[in-house]
């Protein structure tokens, strides 16, 4: 067999940060700014003081976070299912809510969008998401990993916030609950460490 | 090979700290012992371990296809029934394998003679691919060791490569290991490391938190969806577990993959020595209901149970009689392998035992661990080496 002259690498990774600050190294996401508001008149509103941001560019984001809703918001089967995820008189059919689609088919209403800054342009990404109502009274986005306590106010947030969203369309209904279960792994090997 | 004693590096307790290396003394005890170092030549290390190393590997990959093969061998490996077609179908596919680590006895004689392969869950990464790095350069650096000195240990950069050729670039990997065990966790943070400089994106999520999504994915403490799975969790462990059920459904991919579960297995070593008997890195070795006690080699013969770490639950027997054992019995209740006793080096008081480390399907590095007793446990120290002449 051939060997290489030099048996050594010419560099390591020489640290270990442990589990909370590897994460922060580059394991989590990136934090950006982001701000969200109830409608688009609100936006206008506030892009009059705003160094950060136009009234065009409040234009553009409710574009796209009503085009990313149409797509992307949960669907359900029944009115009630809905309700029961976002609360009373927050969904609408499809037709409705999207204006377009099926009437059997029922998706919340959108209540607000969420603007980050630096989001847009990149791939996987959109520069504004959708606020759609939860039952505890605040809001969540289109895959229901976040919420919100408000629709209006700005914040830092992890830029996955700002991750495309999978697209719903035409696709079976969406069941309530995202995770269905934590926990299935680990449970065999006790408290002992695994390696050797 | 032999034993050096050499100055320490001042103030290199502070350093390990600093880098995180926290576990450089354990249980009151020195785990990274830099008093001292061993020393091979460059013959040495690339014929008896590097060599001998990568060939192992490649028989324990016949060895994969033929367990696959047969529902029997499947049946005394102890593969749980209903997931063989998972571990089978992983091997037919062939899912590709990430890195492993052989523990070999050498003592610089003979032929090195396989102890075990830690196929599925090795850990020590940090201290050989990286910490005994910066003591090479550090004691070249103070003059200690010699300009054209060297150390077998391309590991980093073999895995950097190895993910480079598993993956595309900015493919999201999720690496896990059960909470709170800081050695585990070191092994998982390297190869985050080592997945990041070949343009991946590595996430960490702790065992016990990775869920299930509704659509049948894993997910993780962010309940993102997990594509590709590091996981520094016993594939033997992960079969009985509740979520075994849902591994293949869920288009995860696995690393290590699931015909690991073969190869980190104890049971390994009678069909490996079935296959190829008299190999010169072998020890004969025999399933302990049908072992050949009249072999040559075995009248004195160490007792390990299918599934063991860190040296847990050996005993050695000497014409019938145990004469060592050690003192975890917590694997005792699996079935046993018999393996023909070969007595390691005794260097300094100390026996060593040389890890020679598998990345992608080559030997790229290797490190050593001595131990005082026979067994080497996890109270073993970690030895740094060297190259020269």
């Amino acid at each position: 067999m051939t060997h290489p002259k030099r048996k050594r690498s010419r560099t390591v990774a020489v640290g270990i940060l442990g589990a909370a600050s590897f994460a922060l190294a580059g394991c989590r996401d990136e934090q950006v700014t982001a701000q969200a508001f109830p409608d688009l008149q609100s936006c206008r509103d506030a892009s009059i003081a705003s160094a950060e941001m136009s009234a065009s560019d409040c234009d553009a984001a409710f574009a796209q976070a009503q085009e990313l809703h149409v797509q992307s918001a949960p669907r359900y089967d029944s009115r009630e299912l809905c309700e029961e995820e976002h609360g009373e008189g927050s969904c609408g059919t499809e037709a409705q809510a999207a204006g377009g689609g099926s009437g059997s088919i029922f998706m919340p209403l959108m209540m607000g969008y969420l603007l980050g800054n630096m989001m847009s342009g990149r791939n996987g990404f959109a520069a504004s998401q959708p606020l759609y109502r939860n039952l505890q009274g605040g809001f969540t986005n289109a895959s229901g990993t976040s919420t919100f306590s408000t629709n209006a106010g700005r914040g830092n947030m992890s830029s996955s916030q700002f991750r495309t969203p999978p697209t719903t369309v035409g696709k079976a209904p969406l069941t309530p609950a995202t995770v269905s279960s934590r926990g299935g792994f680990g449970g065999s090997g006790g408290s002992r460490m695994f390696g050797g | 090979m032999e034993k050096i004693t050499l100055p320490e590096r001042p103030g290199w307790r502070a350093q390990a700290e600093e880098l995180g290396f926290t576990f450089a003394d354990m249980h009151g005890e020195p785990y990274w012992d830099e008093t001292s170092a061993y020393r091979f030549t460059l013959d040495e290390v690339e014929t008896m371990i590097e060599d001998p190393a990568t060939e192992l590997h490649a028989m324990c990959r016949e060895a994969a296809a033929r367990i696959v093969e047969s529902e029997e061998l499947m049946a005394r490996l102890a593969i749980p029934e209903a997931h063989r077609d998972l571990v089978r179908d992983s091997w037919r596919r062939g899912d590709p394998e990430l890195y492993g680590r052989f523990d070999l006895a050498h003592d610089g004689q003979g032929p090195a003679k396989l102890l075990e392969y830690n196929a599925d869950t090795p850990t020590s990464l940090y201290e050989s691919a990286s910490y005994q790095w910066l003591w090479l350069e550090g004691q070249l650096e103070l003059g200690v060791l010699h300009a054209g000195d060297d150390q077998f240990n391309g590991i980093h950069e073999a895995l950097v490569a190895r993910f480079a050729e598993l993956f595309a670039e900015d493919e999201q990997l999720h690496f896990t290991a059960v909470a709170g065990a800081p050695e585990d966790y070191a092994t998982v943070e390297m190869l985050g490391w080592a997945a990041r400089e070949a343009g991946m994106g590595a996430h960490y999520c702790d065992l016990d938190k990775i869920g299930l999504s509704d659509e049948g994915q894993f997910v993780d403490d962010e309940s993102r969806v997990i594509g590709t799975l590091f996981k520094l969790y016993p594939w033997e462990d992960l079969l009985r577990d509740p979520y075994a059920d849902h591994v293949a459904p869920s288009g995860v991919r696995m690393l290590e993959p699931g015909w690991k579960a073969l190869l980190s297995n104890k049971g390994l070593l009678p069909v490996l020595w079935q296959m190829f008997e008299g190999h010169p890195n072998l020890l004969p070795s025999f399933f302990e209901d049908d072992a050949d006690m009249d072999a040559p080699g075995m009248d004195r013969v160490v007792r390990k149970p299918l599934f063991s770490r860190e040296g847990s639950s050996i005993t050695i027997r000497e014409n019938g009689a145990v004469t060592e054992a050690s003192p975890d019995d917590s694997y005792a209740h699996h079935p046993h392998i018999l393996q023909a006793y070969h007595p390691l080096p005794v260097m300094d008081g100390f026996r060593p035992v040389v890890g020679a480390w598998i990345v992608g399907q080559s030997c790229v590095g290797m490190g050593l661990r001595e131990d005082r007793s026979r067994i080497t446990q996890d109270l073993s120290r970690f030895k740094p080496h060297f190259i020269r002449g």
